[in-house]
Parts: C-alpha cells; structure tokens; sequence
C-alpha cells in the first residue's frame, strides 16, 4: 500500500477535457462532473441527442463511447477523457446516409422523431458487433433497442430497419445531408436559430455552456488505490463508477457531495481471474463484462444470467458490480445473487483491505458494511463445484425494470445415501425486506431433504411466513409474499422435475 | 386527381429527424434567454396565504412572477376558463403553479425556486371520484323506454369497471421559449399540438391585441393529447416571465416535474346493467360512466361526452340510457389523450359484452357479429348510420387474420388440460402453488367505432379555414394549423393538395406553423386532420387548380410555373361548411353525433406467467376501416403505435395517486413498454369511403386506442378464467384473479393475512 497522503490535492473547477467526436479531436473546458450530454448539446451544440427524462430511462441521450452505447444523460464528462464519442450527426458520411438512417426513411421507423436519434445510435452499436454474416433475430434486435423508449411506432419498424441494416439490405443512398438541415430550420424562419454542430458531424464549439452555471460538480481521476485512499481519507468525494445511481440521484435533486471521485483509471478494479478457489471480479466489472466474460460463464454461469436482466445495453455497459453493492439498494439484482453465492466482498482503504462477508455486507436500509474512507475493491465467489444455482427476477416489464422480487437461489445435490436431496442450501431475495436477505427458515426448511411436493410446499409456505415485504411505488407486500413462495415452489418444482 | 391518394409519399420531416438535424424547442438557440421555473404546490387543496422569499438570496439576480403580476385575466383559455395561469388564493391540487422565476442560468433559477416558501392553510380535499359532488359535466342519453327492457329481458348482466390515469410520455416533455417584441408583443415558440389555442390563452392572460402574439411550433417530440391544452399553460407562464425579465424566457419541464403537474387520461369507472334476451338480443342498456376531471375543467366536457356517446359500444340496442358526469377532485386536471374519453368506455362496453356472451354461452365474436350495427341502425342519440359502417367487415377481417376460431379452440383445449391437472393435484395452499404448467395463452378480441371530427354541430361551429398559394416563384404551400406530431400531417396534407393539382408530392410543401402566417383550420385532434382538413385542402386545391387552368388554358402541372411568374401569387382559401345532413342538438344529446364513424377491431395473443400473473402480450391484429386510406404507411404506423398505448394501458401504466399527488412520478416508475414488452403488431387497413369528404378519408389517430385494452382483458381472460375489470392489468391484479379462482378450485379461501 502507497503512504495515506493526508489532504487532497487541489482540483481544477473547469479543466480542459480533451476527446473525438465523430472523429474530430475536440477540448472542452467543463467540472468533469458536467453531463455528457450537456457538453454536447451546450458546449459542442451537437444537439442531436435528447433529453427525455435525464435518469437513463428512455434512451433518447444515447451516443457511443468508443462504439458502446450510452446514456449521456448519465456519463460525466470526466469519463470520456481520451475516448471517441460518437453522435447521430456523425453517422452520415460524405453526404451519404447511413444505411441504418436509409433503413429508418424506407420502413416507417420515424414518426415524431425524437427517440431517433438515441435509436439509431442503440442501433448501429448493434449492428456494429454482429459478428459478419450472422442474421439478427428479431428478439436480439429487441433486446439491443429496450434502453430506447419510443412511445410513437409500436417499435415494428424500428426493428425492422435495425434488421435490414444488419442484413446489409439498406443503402445509404446519395440523400443530400445539407438539405436536411436546411429544411430543419425552425419554422419562424426568422427567428434566432441555433448554432448547429456542422453537416458533417464535426463538433462547432458554441460555448453556450461556458456561460451557464449549471451547478456541475467537479470530478477528480486518481491514477492509483493510494491517490483514490487519499482523497477519500480527506472526506466529502463520492466514487463513481458507472454513474448509473451516482448521476440519477443527482437528477432527482439529491444533493451533490463535493464531487465525484471517478474510478475509471483504476485497471485492477476491472479485473477478473481466479485466485485461491475463489472467482474474483473487480468492483468496476460491468454486467456487460459478467455476460461475456469466459470465467463467469464457466464458474459462475448465475452471475452472467443476472446481469443479462439489469436494465438495458446502456445500463449494463456502464453499470457495475461495486456500485450495485455500495448502492445497496433493497432491490439491487446482483446482491441476492453475492448473498446465495457466499460471496465476501473486499474492500480496502490507507488503512488496509478487509474482506466482509456478503451476508453481513447490508446492516440496514440502504447502508452498508463501508467506512467512509473505504472502497470497494473486489468480490469473492467461492467455487463451489457441483453447485445449482437459480434465478429468477420478476418486475413489471422485461427490459428497464427494477425487481418487484429477486431470487436465487443454490444448493448441492447429496451423495450417496443422500442422492437426491438437496445441501447447502442458500435462499436469498431481494425487495422482500429492507435489505436484501437470506432466508434462513427456509433454507432450513431446504436443506437436506428432496424437492418433491411435499417439500415445494413447506418451503413457500415457511418463505411466505419469513418475509416481510411493504407496499411501494412498484407493487404491494401481498403480491411480494405470494410471489416469493410460487416461484420458489417452481424452482423446487423445476429442480424435482414432477 | 394524379393518384397520389393511397401510395406512401415519403415523410418530409424524416430526413431532418435521422440526421439530427430536426430542431426541437430544447435546440433552439436563442441569445439572452433566461431559465424558467416553477413554484409548484405540495398539498391538493390549501388555502394560499402568502408567498416569503428568502432575504438571504440575492433578488436582483432574478425575476418573480406571482399571480397580481397578471397583467390580463389569471386564466388559462380553454372551455370555461376556470383554471388560473396561476393560483391566486386557492390551492386545488398539487403541483399547481403557484410563483414563476427565472434567472440568467439554471443553478440561479434553482436557487431562487428554493429561496420561495408558500405560507398555506391546508383545507379537506376531495380526492375519490366515487365521493365527488361537485361536476362540471353532465349528460344523458336516452333512447326508447328502459323499464320495458328490462321487462322484456330474460337475463340482466351486470358489470362494473375502472380505469385508472394514463401519463402520455411523449418522449419530449413540455418546453417553450418566450420572446418579447419591441412592440410590446410577444412570440412564443415550442412544443405545440394546437398553435392556435395557445394563441387565444396568451391574448387573453396577457391582455394583448391578438395581432401581436404570434406562436411558431417547433419540431413536437410527440403529443398524443398531451401538448393540445398543457402549452397553452406554459407558453403564458413563459411569456409573463418574458415580460417581467424584458428578455427571452425558455421553460423547460424536466420529465419529474412533466409527469407530476401535466394532464392525464381520465380515471372512469363505468357502470353497465344490461338486459339480453335468450336468444341474444340486447333489449336494454343502462351505463353510468363517472371520470375523474381532475381540479378544473379543461377540456373535460367535450372528453366526457365523447365517452358518453361511445358507451354503448357499437351494438344495436332499442332501449337505452346512458348517464355521464365528470366531477371535480382535487388532483392534478385531466385532458386529452388520444381516444378522448372513448378508450375508457369502450373498454367496459366490450368486456361487458364478453361477459354476456359467457351468461349466454354463446361465443362472443358470434354475439358481436349478431348485435354489431349494420347500415341504418340507430345509434342511442338516434342517429342513422346510413353510410360507411363496417363494424362487420373489421370483425371478420380480424377473425381470418388472426385464425380467431381455430386459435381459440386451441387455448380452450389447453386451458381444461390445466384445469384438470390442477384438479387432479388438488393441493392448493394459500396461494403459494402455481399449477405445473407456468404459462398459460390466450387469445382476446375486440371490437370498437370512433366518430371522427368533433362531436356533433362542433366542426360546424369551428368553421375551419385552410388556405393553398401558388407562390410567385412558383413554390406551391399548403397553409393550415395542423400541427405534425410524429403522425404525418405535414406530409398527407400536401399529398392531398398534389393529388388533387396532379403535381408530384413533392412540389407541394406545407407552410411553417407560424399563426403570423397559417390561418386557423383548428386544432390538431379528433382525428379530424386528413378527415376535416384535407377536405379544406382539397377544396383549395381544387379551386386554386381550376383558377389556373382557366387562365392558361392548360393543364395545372405544365403550366403553374409559368402562370405564377406572369400572374403572380394565388392564394385560395376555404371555409368549412358543414356537412350535409348533420343535425345535432345539443342540449338534449340527441341527433347525428358525428359526421362518420371509424370503425376497429383486434385480436390479442397473451400470454400469462401463473406464477407471478406478469402478462406478455405477443401479438396483436389490428385492422381498422378509416375510410379512404391517404399514405398507407404513415397510416400503418399511427395503428401500430396507438396499439401498443393501447396494450401498454391496459398492462403496466400504472399511476398511483397518494393524497392527490402522483407517485409514479418518474420513467423509473411510471413503466411505459420497450421493444421487448411490446407485441408484434399486424396492421390491417380497411377502405369503405366516407361519401361526403372530398376524399373518403375518416378518422385514424384515435381509432386503434379504443380496441387494444378490451382485447387484451379478453386474451387474459382466455388464458386464465378470470376477468380483470380493473386497468391496468397489473401482475399484482391478474395474480389475485388468478388466486382468486385457485382457492375456488381448491375450495380454500383465499389467504388476507398480509404481515
Ligand atoms: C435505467 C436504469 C435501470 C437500472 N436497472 C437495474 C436493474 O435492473 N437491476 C439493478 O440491480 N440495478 C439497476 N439499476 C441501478 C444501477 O444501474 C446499478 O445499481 C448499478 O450496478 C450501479 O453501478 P454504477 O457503477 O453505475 O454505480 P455508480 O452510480 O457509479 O455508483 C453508485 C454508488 O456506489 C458507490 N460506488 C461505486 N463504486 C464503488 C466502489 N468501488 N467502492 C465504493 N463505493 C462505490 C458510489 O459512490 C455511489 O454511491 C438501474 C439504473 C438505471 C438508471
Ligand atoms: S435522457 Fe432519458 S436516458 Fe438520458
Ligand atoms: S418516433 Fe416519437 S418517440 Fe419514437
């Protein structure tokens, strides 16, 4: 461990930011806690990318970070330093559309227009990772696209222009680019118009920004554990990781701390391996990475089928394990998942790292086991061979829906004379309680005996007596209760096999 | 005519809108402009007492807008003008508007928002319709004699249902910039459905000579209702903070504060008592339908009598009385909302219809196909339908697409396996053992009309005008106040023109949405836009065609250039007349309701997870008739979007409301559906013309919103056994039906015991 340094350095209020967009170097003077989003549409007056709800929601801010899709929305621009950022006025080439642009004009995929531009871009990081000749499925178009609302079309013909881009079946065609922003001129023709980012895509500073006080809060990238340890030591810097929670707290009007400490140059935080019997995912693993990453699929397959679920390609591109933990939300899909897993998650601090059970991770509503000079470092899954492990989330839409109930969980098959039963068995839910818990009664209940009828029954029962869900804004305590105990009665059901 | 009518011309809006380069309010830059914001009430009902501002902040760094800074009327123009820009002494629900700021930037704006408390005294609010005295509506239908109907019935069905709010979620919230002119006038520019009613809202708060208030509509990020009255609130707030800063003023809703303060889709519950005889005639409808208008009226009275005249859905019936009212709560106001009242009531008119189907035991797409009007029946306010009715041929068009019969056999034999199995498992436990299948599917249909244009002598009364010039350089512009929205306005009624002049789509352009420049044709809803409008257009067109002609002496195409250049500009405009034969009279609610009906029918694929009672709506045919079909891809899309609203009201747009506050008040919690939540979607379209407009176009916009929901609770029902009579099907609603009929298998009761 580096020296604890004892005060922060100072930190720049607006320092130069320097990045591509749409293939152009551009330097932006902003706190790097300032929106994305708003450097584009104020700073750069690209104005392509919407607003439509400033929470990741609705998708209509997405652009691409080095081609993965985003909310801009939620990125600070801290987090772009050196990266190529990619906007819907950067799609059209040499006066010639995009084929997916061509693909929207040919099916009807624009009405309003407003969800067009974010679509496009959920669309092209699609496209752009089809491995060559592979045709898209209408549901994996769907998928790519669930992070984008569009409240006008029905989707139909936004997917099927996605698929006919994909298919290479739609021409950019010779549209003239500059006519379309001729003709998009307000319609008071002389009225004050906006200062546009170029027809080409190139960025045209306006400097709008530089005259607004936005309320932006500053952002400092320590390059190691030691710096990050230092600035936390000396109070006041939220981390942020993917921003996801961090940036729609803000939105929501929660006060900012006194700035973000942005984790993103911290590699070890990113890395997965296997170490001492253990599968350890740094804090800064993404849902993304737990979906392709080969160690998960091998060792922890359940983790991979979780993060698949979370929100949408945006959410789970920048969305990650450490903050789903730190966040400790009741409702956090991963941690029911860390919590059935016997997972220990390792954290560390200038004063040294300490590994915390996940089971005594969440004390209370919303807090956790951290100091506040602590971060979290990694996450350690036992490997378990022979170990089960179900899952099963249920909210109110497939895509973008935070969990009404959460639900893993694991056992072992017994040997020999106990063949057919199961052990060690973990039952864990979250939004059933004000944390997320292990269910021990029924795991008691579990453990050591067969999942026949008989058992499924007990085991729902004992579940339904064990909780005690509320009524919130997504669903009532009767509906939580009954649905915990028939899809636990499922798994055991689906586990039986009668 | 040059056969443009029923060939997709491209949009003209799409190329700016897939290069980003298409200019919405929140684009538009315009130098000085400052930033609004809104004080806004946190009680439903209180009395106001005063308004502190906070000695500790600076207030040369803002400007405050209270309701004495009014210079006109604190009223926002609409039906009766009872709804302040403002509130003066009275709070009536929350998030009402109570002081504006702005400031040179946001964080000053917020800060100077913050530095404002509003001293109140809370009063007792009145937050359940069902306990609600006071109305501003009320109507009665009445047809033939109810009590012999009854008399005559054989069995009377009865039903309840309700529905709750439905939030638009355009994806581009509310947003307006003011700008004060030199001449003591004002323009304002925004997000805009109806240009025109925002226009009368500024004269009159203001107390401006109309000449000097000019409304340009920006590129409109969706409306669906939604922006047809709300803008006309903020454009006022923005052009009073306009004022009072003598600068630029931009207001900008954040989708928090969209959802909170804006209008919704009416809550209803729709009460029907209906008297059938055995061999399947309805002898007797008796509907009370109650909705929720929220604080002030609105645009309630014209929402309510749509619901009121769609209520008996479109179902031959001697004997009728329909009794509606909107009363008045202390909730955020109701408005429109694509369907206008309709979807409400036709939801608890084709449910209903399905369960009489069920006490008769016969199929209900067999009833329907008996009871559904035919050419000449009469409606309940006695109107003869004597041409373009098609509720027939959408039904049967509906039941082929959609293999109706053989796919309900199918989901039939399905669902007694389950039954069966379940009765055979016999185990049931408090709730907690779903069957051993987990999904279970079904198939729903629905049937549905909508009258297009406004309700009765309303198009009459509007006299629209639109207006075509020939341009002296020979640029050919359609000049009207519909607005595009997303659903193609700008496109079919230029199409219309060239149709009508034989010049290509694309020598016709429409005029910016500028009131300096485009006459009052009224505004964008109803349905009326291709129907009214494009009947003005075309009678323009063909005046304007005909003026040329006579001059050259040759065709319109060949020879308008030249005939622009030596003759110079021509415009035409037209006046909308009437009708022929449209009689309706008002006070009694009696006589020819609308000039035509559109008419509907879908067919719902679900299925239902027993688990956990989430429903998965997987394809939808949606066939509609609307006369004359202009561009059928634009048409095609307003079926497909306005069916997933549909499915998306009737599964998971659930708003909460807690003490006359929204709590689903954000896109995290107020869930409308993705791409993977929404169905495939078939759109079907039928053409039986409508003879007395020019083009035998009908209404679309609206139609498909009235079918989807009644649709999919069917599908469910199918699938389950059990009705939903509540919306939105939520999982927690369709589980409980579930349970409900579990424990009646199992004869268990149904376990309360909620820790
Ligand atoms: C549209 C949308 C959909 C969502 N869907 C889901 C969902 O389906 N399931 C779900 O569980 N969540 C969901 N979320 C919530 C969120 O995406 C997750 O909780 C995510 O894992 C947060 O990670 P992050 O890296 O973005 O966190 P950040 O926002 O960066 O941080 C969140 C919190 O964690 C702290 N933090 C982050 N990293 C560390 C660290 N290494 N050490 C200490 N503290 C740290 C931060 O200070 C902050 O307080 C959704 C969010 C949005 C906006
Ligand atoms: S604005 Fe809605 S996701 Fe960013
Ligand atoms: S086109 Fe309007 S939201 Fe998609």
């Amino acid at each position: 461990m580096t020296a604890p340094a004892t005060r922060s350095p100072a930190v720049p209020t607006a320092p130069a930011h320097r990045f591509t967009v749409n293939g152009r170097p551009v330097e932006v003077a902003a706190p790097g806690g300032r929106r994305l989003l708003d450097v584009l549409r104020l700073d750069l007056g690209l104005t392509g990318a919407k607003e439509g709800c400033g929470e990741g929601e609705c998708g209509a801010c997405s652009v691409l970070i080095d081609g993965a899709v985003v909310d801009a929305c939620l990125v600070p621009v801290c987090q772009v330093e050196g990266r190529e950022v990619r906007t819907v006025e950067g799609l059209a080439t040499d006066d010639r559309l995009d084929p997916l642009q061509a693909a929207f004009l040919a099916t009807g995929g624009v009405q309003c227009g407003i969800c067009t531009p974010g679509m496009l871009m959920a669309g092209r990081a699609f496209v752009d990772t089809l491995a060559p000749g592979a045709a898209p499925t209408d549901a994996a178009i769907r998928e790519a696209i669930s992070g984008n609302l569009c409240r006008c079309t029905g989707y139909g013909r936004i997917v099927e222009a996605i698929r006919l881009a994909a298919e290479g079946a739609a021409d950019g065609g010779a549209e003239s680019v500059h006519a379309a922003v001729a003709a998009a001129a307000p319609a008071g023709a002389d009225l004050p118009t906006a200062a546009p980012g170029a027809p080409d895509g190139s960025a045209v500073p306006v400097g709008r920004a530089g005259l607004l006080d936005l309320d932006d809060p500053p952002a400092i990238t320590p390059r190691t554990l030691g710096e990050a340890y230092a600035f936390l030591a000396g109070g006041g810097w939220r981390p942020l990781a993917g921003g996801t929670d961090a940036l729609v707290e803000r939105a929501a009007g929660i006060p900012d701390p006194r700035g973000y400490l942005d984790l993103a140059a911290l590699a070890e935080l990113r890395a997965v391996r296997l170490e001492d019997g253990a599968l350890v995912l740094g804090a800064a693993t993404t849902y993304a990475a737990l979906r392709r990453e080969p160690l998960v699929a091998v060792h922890a397959p359940v983790l991979a089928e979780m993060a698949a679920q979370v929100g949408a390609a945006q959410i789970q591109g920048r969305g990650t394990l450490g903050g789903n933990l730190a966040t400790a939300s009741p409702a956090g899909d991963s941690l029911p998942v860390l919590l059935a897993l016997d997972a220990e998650i390792v954290v560390g601090s200038a004063r040294g790292e300490r590994a915390i059970p996940a089971a005594a991770f969440f004390p209370s509503y919303r807090r956790t086991a951290l100091a506040p000079d602590e971060l979290i470092l990694r996450v350690r899954v036992p490997l378990a061979p022979g170990r089960t492990v179900a899952f099963r989330k249920v909210g109110t839409r497939r895509a973008q829906a935070i969990s009404v109930v959460v639900l893993a969980v694991a056992w072992r098959w017994g040997a020999d004379a106990a063949r057919g039963t199961w052990r060690d068995v973990r039952v864990a839910l979250g939004s059933v309680a004000p944390t997320p818990i292990r269910a021990r009664a029924t795991e008691a209940a579990l453990e050591g005996a067969p999942p026949t009828a008989e058992v499924a029954a007990v085991a729902a029962a004992t579940l339904a007596a064990e909780i005690a869900p509320i009524d919130d804004v997504r669903s009532t305590a009767e509906y939580r209760r009954v649905v915990a105990g028939r899809i636990l009665h499922r798994v055991v059901r689906d586990a039986g096999g009668w | 005519m040059s056969g443009l009518i029923g060939t997709s011309v491209p949009r003209r809006d799409a190329l700016a809108k897939v290069t980003g380069a298409a200019r919405y309010a929140e684009d538009l830059v315009v130098e000085g402009a400052w930033f609004g914001l809104t004080v806004r009430s946190t009680e439903a009902r209180a009395r106001l007492l005063g308004i502190d501002r906070d000695p500790a902040f600076d207030w040369s760094r803002a400007v405050v807008v209270t309701a004495a800074d009014i210079p006109g009327e604190n009223v926002v123009h609409l039906i009766e003008d009872d709804q302040p820009a403002l509130v003066a002494d009275e709070i009536r629900h929350h998030a009402e508007a109570v002081v504006l700021v702005a400031a040179p930037d946001p964080a000053t704006a917020r800060a100077a928002r913050a530095a404002i408390r509003l001293r109140t005294e809370p009063l007792a609010p009145v937050l359940d319709l069902l306990a609600a005295e006071a109305a501003f509506a009320r109507y009665e239908i009445a047809k033939g004699d109810l009590g012999a109907g009854f008399a005559e019935a054989d069995l009377i069905v009865e039903g309840a249902y309700r529905v709750g709010h439905q939030e638009h979620v355009y994806i581009e919230p509310q947003a307006m910039v003011a700008v004060p002119e030199a001449d003591g006038g004002i323009t304002v520019t925004g997000s805009l459905q109806c240009p025109y009613y925002v226009h009368a809202a500024l004269a009159r708060a203001l107390a401006l000579d109309p000449a000097r208030v000019r409304v340009v509509q920006a590129e409109t990020g969706g409306g669906f209702g939604g922006k047809e009255e709300y803008p006309s609130m903020l454009a006022c707030h923005a052009a009073l903070l306009a004022r009072a800063a003598g600068r630029p003023v931009r207001m900008t809703y954040d989708r928090h504060e969209d959802i909170a303060a804006t209008t919704k889709r009416h809550p209803a519950v729709v009460r029907h008592r209906t008297g059938v005889t055995s061999d399947g005639r309805l002898v007797a409808q008796d509907i009370e339908v109650i909705m929720d208008a929220g604080a002030y009226a609105t645009l309630s009275p014209v929402v309510l009598s749509r619901g009121a005249l769609h209520a008996t859905g479109p179902y031959r019936c001697p004997n009728v009385r329909v009794r509606a009212r909107a009363v008045r709560t202390n909730t955020p106001p109701n408005g429109a909302f694509r369907g206008f009242g309709a979807p409400q009531t036709e939801l608890a008119a084709e449910v209903h219809l399905a369960r009489i189907a069920e006490a008769l035991e016969v199929p209900a797409a067999e009833l329907r196909r008996r009871l559904a009007y035919r050419e000449g029946d009469v409606t309940a306010t006695g109107q003869v339908l004597r041409h373009s009715v098609a509720a027939i041929d959408v039904l049967e068009r509906a039941e082929e697409a959609s293999d109706f019969v053989a796919e309900r056999a199918r989901t039939a034999r399905a669902r007694e396996s389950r039954l069966l199995d379940a009765a055979r498992a016999g185990t049931g436990s408090r709730g907690l053992h779903p069957g051993a299948e987990r999904i279970a599917s079904g198939v729903g249909l629905a049937l549905g009309w909508h009258g297009a244009g406004f309700t009765g002598s309303g198009e009459k009364a509007l006299a629209s005008r639109a207006a075509i010039e020939l341009a002296g350089d020979g640029r050919i512009r359609v000049l009207t106040a519909q607005t595009e929205i997303g659903q193609g306005a700008a496109t079919v009624l230029p199409q219309i023109a060239a149709d009508v002049l034989g010049v290509p789509a694309e020598s016709v352009e429409p005029a910016p949405l500028d009131t300096a420049l485009i006459p009052n044709s009224g505004p964008t809803v109803a349905s009326r836009t291709t129907m009214v409008v494009g009947g003005l257009v075309a009678d323009a067109a063909r005046d304007l065609r005909a003026q040329v002609e006579a001059r050259a002496g040759g065709p319109f195409v060949d020879n308008y250039r030249q005939d622009a250049l030596t003759h110079g500009p021509t415009r035409v405009d037209a006046r909308f007349e009437g009708y022929p034969g449209i009689e309706w009279d008002q006070e009694h609610y009696r006589g020819d309701a609308y000039p035509a009906y559109s008419w509907a029918a879908a067919v719902a694929f679900v299925d239902v997870d027993l688990d956990s009672g989430q429903v998965a709506v997987q394809r939808v045919v949606a066939v509609d008739e609307v006369g004359r079909v202009v561009n059928p891809l634009l048409a095609a899309g307003q079926v497909e979007g306005g069916t997933l609203q549909a499915v998306g009201y009737a599964t998971i747009e659930e708003m909460g409301v807690v003490d006359g506050r929204y709590r689903n008040d954000r896109l995290a919690t107020y869930l409308v559906p993705t791409a993977l939540d929404a169905p495939a979607i078939e759109a079907h379209l039928l053409e039986v013309p409508f003879p007395d407009a020019p083009h035998g176009a009908k209404g679309l916009g609206e139609l498909p919103m009235d079918v989807g929901a009644p649709a999919v609770i069917d599908a469910i029902h199918d699938a389950t056994g059990a009705w939903v009579t509540e919306l939105p099907a939520t999982p927690a609603r369709v589980l409980a039906a579930i349970r409900a009929l579990e424990e009646d298998r199992h004869g268990e009761p149904v376990d309360e015991g909620v820790p």
